[in-house]
């Protein structure tokens, strides 16, 4: 048997090479000897990260992030590892509506996108495909997140977004949370048009734009549950 | 009339020029907008005139009446009534009546291997129950859904087609310059309407072995699918929308979509009909390769460098697209203007370049009309050889 600082080398080394097979077997070998489920969480996270490098390098692709997301879940779903977490009521980093605007039921990215912010630490409210304005108030209002994700891979949802944004206005909800748009066709000039905060033409920028927000946000103190303090 | 046939004859120019190596008299216009364009443009009702099919020569008639290209702008592709007979998964209507591809598969790891044994077997037997819940049931009652659905595709594509060979008379379009056949590069095929997008990017990862079989056993009913159903001619095209492979790193799109898309695209070109290619997000990467394929396959980029495109493929290939369809919605006439002056400073030099858009426009409010008008005006009368 491997010692454990042998085996978090091999499982952070066979996360970044996509080895599915290596890495459930090791991580189940290292529960196995005593490493706690929030180390092997965070073990896996830094194999997440160098998969990260090698997408921003441009070394992976797409293809290759939705792997290392599917040897993610696998290892969160080993039974040490959903017995701990499962009990474990942390308070999330950030809330997030998401979902796929009115007229577009396209989920690819969206869901990417969801996978990322929860394997970052958000807590994710997806309310799925082809969601009209009032659905995303209601939730918005229900929810109190601190971001609001719309996607929409057709172009002609830029129109749709827009109003979905006007119904915050509306609303009064639109200075209580941030919102960032993803698709691929998203520019600058598309985002003000929409009345957006930011725009993200992959899941990993809009991930880390949500990151740096709700770095922001903290430094502004304590997240406050009731209500965002997001301006 | 007599002018109209004219006309006709002057666009069929510019085209067979175009496909035969020599300058036409000016950069030609191959427009391309969809059935829900023409028929929001017309002001009817979306889910209405896709099921009344009677209803579209009115919407396209107006749409072709009142934007400038060299082609019938009309593109009527799918339509619903044959869908919801088969009870599809594959395509269904949003909320407002637009209808798309969700991320469906009706294909388990398991069905690897007879598929790469038979095929067509595997699709028929196994795959379609599963895509179209229709189909999932006795053979008898299968067989009679599966003649209404035949039956609702011909008389809603004939019905199209009809229309828009009247419309092209009518306005003078060129009859080529578009494409005439349809099909997909085999691991697309096995990623879009097999797998999805979701379970082959793990089957790479995991059954290697049985995704590159797979896509060999798709090679011969892509060519099967691709070639039209009349003699193929130089200035015919099939059209091949690419879609996973910058999704992909190099190594594995070197083996797993490479080899027998190339051999697709080959074989077609070998039985004289050219690829129409739709090449999807961004190909930088793949240049090299696509500079292999046969002389003048038609490329319609919706992203990267024009410059460097025009470099690396323009002597050999025809290029189009790359006019961000975006800028028509946010941006100033002017604006607009200038960028199609842009891109036709850059592509039209030494010939091979026909104008469009970087993608297909899909809806009528998706773009500002008054700019769409405004460009294609503008190319029409400046983009002279």
């Amino acid at each position: 048997m491997n010692n454990l600082g042998e085996l978090k080398d091999l499982i952070i080394k066979y996360v970044e090479q996509l080895d599915e097979d290596k890495v459930v077997s090791l991580a189940t070998e290292a529960l196995d000897a005593g490493l706690e489920p929030l180390e092997l969480l965070g073990v896996v996270n830094e194999g997440m990260s160098r998969v990260g490098k090698l997408y921003e390098n441009k070394n992976y692709y797409i293809a290759d992030l939705i792997v290392a997301g599917l040897i993610f879940r696998q290892v969160l779903s080993l039974d040490k590892m959903r017995a701990h977490f499962y009990q474990d009521h942390k308070r999330p980093l950030g809330k997030v509506v998401l979902g796929t605007v009115q007229g577009d039921i396209h989920d690819i990215g969206k869901d990417i996108f969801k996978g990322m912010l929860e394997a970052n630490g958000f807590e994710v409210t997806d309310l799925g495909v082809d969601i009209p304005k009032e659905v995303f108030v209601e939730n918005v209002q229900r929810v109190k997140p601190h971001i609001v994700g719309l996607s929409g891979p057709l172009t002609n949802t830029i129109e749709t977004m827009k109003e979905i944004v006007e119904a915050f206005v509306k609303a009064e909800l639109r200075d209580q949370v941030k919102i960032i748009i993803g698709a691929n066709h998203m520019t600058t000039d598309i985002c003000r048009y929409i009345g957006a905060d930011s725009f993200a033409n992959d899941a990993t920028i809009g991930t880390k734009v949500c990151l740096e927000w709700m770095e922001s946000i903290n430094k502004q103190g304590e997240i406050n549950d009731e209500k965002s303090g997001i301006h | 009339m007599a002018d109209m046939k004219a006309l006709q004859q002057e666009r069929i120019q510019l085209f067979k020029d175009l496909y035969d190596n020599k300058l036409p008299k000016r950069v030609p216009i191959n427009l391309v907008l969809s059935v829900e364009f023409a028929i929001q443009y017309a002001g009817m009702d979306l889910a209405q005139a896709q099921w009344d099919t009677s209803m579209l020569e009115i919407a396209f008639d107006k749409m072709c009446g009142d934007f400038i290209t060299d082609t019938n702008p009309a593109m009527a592709f799918r339509y619903p009534s044959y869908y919801k007979i088969l009870g599809a998964r594959n395509f269904v209507m949003s909320s407002s009546g637009f209808l798309q591809h969700p991320e469906v598969h009706g294909f388990e790891t398991e069905d690897y291997d007879y598929f790469i044994q038979s095929p067509y077997d595997c699709i028929m037997e196994r795959v379609l129950p599963r895509i179209y819940t229709e189909l999932d049931t006795n053979p008898v009652q299968r067989s009679i859904v599966f003649a209404k659905a035949f039956k609702a595709f011909f008389d809603d594509v004939v019905n199209g087609n009809i229309i828009i060979a009247k419309l092209t008379e009518k306005y003078g379009f060129s009859p080529i310059g578009g494409f005439d056949g349809f099909c997909e590069a085999p691991f697309d095929f096995m990623s879009d309407q097999l797998r999805g997008f979701k379970n082959i990017v793990g089957d790479i990862r995991r059954i290697p072995d049985k995704v590159v079989g797979a896509c060999e056993a798709a090679l011969p009913l892509m060519i099967k699918t691709g070639m039209p159903p009349h003699p193929p001619s130089p200035y015919g095209a099939t059209f091949i929308p690419l879609h996973m492979a910058p999704f992909l790193r190099e190594k594995d799109f070197e083996k797993y979509y490479w080899p027998t898309f190339k051999k697709l695209v080959d074989d077609l070109a070998a039985s004289g009909q050219s690829a129409y290619l739709f090449v999807e997000h961004d190909w930088t990467r793949f240049l090299d390769y696509l500079y292999e394929l046969p002389e003048n396959t038609r490329m319609m980029f919706e992203y990267g460098d024009p410059k460097l495109i025009k470099d690396k493929l323009g002597k050999k290939h025809i290029l189009t697209g790359f006019y961000p369809i975006t800028l028509l919605k946010t941006a100033t006439k002017q604006q607009c203007i200038d960028k199609a002056k842009e891109l036709i400073d850059i592509l039209a030099p030494g010939g091979k370049y026909m104008f469009t858009f970087d993608k297909n426009i899909i809806t009528a409010d998706s773009v500002n009309i008054e700019n769409l008008q405004a460009v294609l005006e503008y190319v029409s009368e400046n983009a002279n050889y």
